[in-house]
């Protein structure tokens, strides 16, 4: 590290050099605003827009709004009923995301605590469910759900959604897991725990951040998903965020800053849960991707 | 023996619910729709088998291949896209600055938005009235470059790759910051005493030190850009004229929209052996280029 500052102690006394730098280094910090710009435009234009009146809007699409309105949100609010949309995305997501990360803990705990025949098979198989594309699963899932009556109720979201995030949650909590050392769990078991015992009061709150991450994770694939809604809830009062997005878009597609609002609506939240939990979710969703 | 025999059984109860949703929902669905692809199914009545109908009729869709190379548009844009600009980004990205800090935060913001209010947002960005593609190409006097971005068939499958590339830039910006400060400072130390600077010991040290990581990357953008269907569903729905096709939405609109499950069950199959085919080959070349980089 000494060296380091002395070689570059050494080479910035050489004017030529020094300046070239400069100059590179400008470039480079030009370049990473304008990318930047151009990565935030979309999103910054939708809400600038959503505040507008169509008329304005139409008039000056990217000038910032003249008066700041919150119109279009109370009426998009109201016409496209994101109450009720919001609503069902919220249950769906939170039973899914209970569901997943308690359902990938107690699988976790068993494939990193215990060795048995089948585990190197089971993993395996686990594993497979990662290279299956989401969308090849629809006709076989809807004939199977029209067959018991699952279409149009939260479960035909809610377990679909959870099986298909298990492998990820079941490979982040059993590399946290395997990493945790078992003295805990062998005090427990003189003091007479039983399996569930352990699971519960000591793995689950020393797994907290692997259960944090899957947690985060879930949260925003569910509350995001689009294709599985689309073809397994038809009943307008149980109708997800995205989906009643792509559907209000359809019935007012020349109201444009309605639409903006709309979509702003339901964009918050996640936003929201990018500024707090930044650091989790990039580093949650590369190991999640990695391990795939 | 007792306490064996009670941990298997409580191995068996505790992997049971687990192994049982994914089986049903993740693995059975994909022997259904191979086996019901020989059917002819409506959803109402009773299906009835025609053979091997269905695969043909699949195969000898024009539709279905062009879908398909859209699909490889998507994918090669995709893998020409996110991997080289996440990587020259990650390459300028290597402090710890508020600025750094707020560059990653921008890129990787598209990542966690609904990919319906991407393809909203990005049809309203191509429209020929409003949208600022249009606007932009006027303002600096390229008029004849303007067009309808997404009804035009010579260039609609480009204009919705950009959202694609656009949506998913962050995720490889993050592995390959990670995959840079992972190299031990010796190394760099090394070769900067040894004279090694700037692009020499980016093509020398740092790319091939990231290799491994730059081969993941690619792989996962290729299965990741074959299951692509949200955006150009919501921004084109595959139209006009079936000229922005993809391989999902190609599925979606021959089952869904027209009630034919038995060919939808078909073209899911045929999904999954593209996908699984192409992840192949990716895993096979990626391998020999790391059998050659060995060699230098």
């Amino acid at each position: 590290m000494r060296k380091d500052v002395v070689y570059e102690a050494n080479r910035s006394f050489n004017p030529v050099f020094r300046q070239k730098k400069s100059i590179f280094k400008v470039i480079k910090t030009v370049f990473l605003i304008t990318f930047s710009f151009c990565m935030i435009y979309p999103l910054y234009w939708l809400f600038i827009s959503a505040f507008k009146s169509t008329d304005e809007f139409f008039q000056f699409p990217y000038a910032l709004p003249s008066e700041w309105t919150f119109d279009n949100f109370v009426r998009a609010w109201n016409l496209a009923d994101l109450g009720g949309a919001m609503i069902n995305s919220t249950v769906v997501t939170v039973v899914g995301t209970i569901f997943t990360v308690f359902l990938g803990a107690l699988t976790a705990y068993v494939l990193s605590r215990f060795s048995f025949k089948w585990k190197g098979f089971i993993m395996l198989f686990f594993l497979l469910g990662m290279l299956i594309p989401i969308h090849s699963t629809l006709v076989p899932l809807f004939s199977i759900m029209n067959e018991i009556g699952m279409l149009n109720t939260y479960w035909a979201l809610i377990l679909p959604y959870t099986a298909f995030e298990l492998p990820i949650a079941i490979f982040l909590i059993t590399a946290y897991m395997s990493s945790i050392p078992k003295e805990m769990e062998e005090a427990a078991v003189i003091d007479g725990a039983g399996y569930w015992g352990i699971f519960f009061r000591i793995m689950l709150p020393m797994t907290v951040p692997a259960m944090a991450t899957v947690a985060i994770l879930a949260f925003l694939r569910y509350w995001n998903e689009y294709i599985f809604a689309l073809v397994f809830i038809n009943d307008a009062s149980l109708k997800t965020l995205p989906l009643s997005l792509s559907i209000f878009s359809d019935g007012y597609s020349t109201d444009y800053s309605l639409t903006m609002a709309a979509m702003a609506i339901a964009v918050i939240p996640t936003v929201i849960m990018y500024v707090f939990f930044q650091e989790q979710i990039m580093k949650g969703m590369v190991a999640g991707s990695v391990k795939g | 023996m007792q306490d064996i025999l009670k941990a298997k059984h409580w191995i068996i109860i505790s992997l049971l619910p687990a192994l049982l949703l994914y089986t049903f929902i993740v693995i059975v669905p994909i022997f259904w729709s191979s086996y019901y692809g020989f059917f002819k199914w409506s959803g109402m009545n009773e299906p009835s088998f025609i053979g091997w109908a269905n695969y043909l009729e699949v195969v000898n869709d024009p539709i279905f291949w062009r879908a398909l190379k859209n699909n490889m548009i998507i994918v090669v844009a995709s893998v020409f896209g996110q991997v080289p600009i996440a990587l020259l980004l990650a390459l300028m990205l290597r402090q710890t600055t508020l600025f750094q800090r707020f560059v990653r935060s921008a890129v990787f913001l598209p990542t966690v938005i609904s990919t319906v209010v991407v393809g909203l947002i990005w049809g309203y960005i191509y429209n020929p009235e409003f949208g600022i593609v249009n606007a932009l190409l006027e303002m600096i006097g390229l008029e004849s470059w303007t067009r309808a971005w997404l009804s035009d068939p010579d260039v609609n499958m480009y204009a919705v790759s950009i959202p694609i590339i656009w949506n998913y830039i962050g995720p490889y910006l993050i592995i390959f910051i990670a995959a840079i400060q992972n190299i031990p400072t010796e190394i760099e130390d090394a070769a900067k005493m040894d004279g090694a600077n700037g692009f020499r010991k980016l093509f020398y040290i740092t790319l091939p030190m990231m290799w491994t990581t730059i081969k993941v990357a690619v792989v996962l953008c290729i299965s990741g850009s074959l299951k692509a269907f949200d955006q150009v569903f919501v921004m084109t729905g595959g139209g006009p004229a079936q000229s922005t096709e993809l391989l999902a939405t190609y599925m979606y609109n021959n089952t869904f929209m027209t009630y034919r499950y038995g060919y939808g069950s078909a073209v899911s199959t045929m999904i999954i052996i593209v996908s699984l085919i192409l992840i192949l080959i990716s895993q096979i070349l990626m391998k020999r280029k790391e059998e050659k980089g060995m060699g230098i």
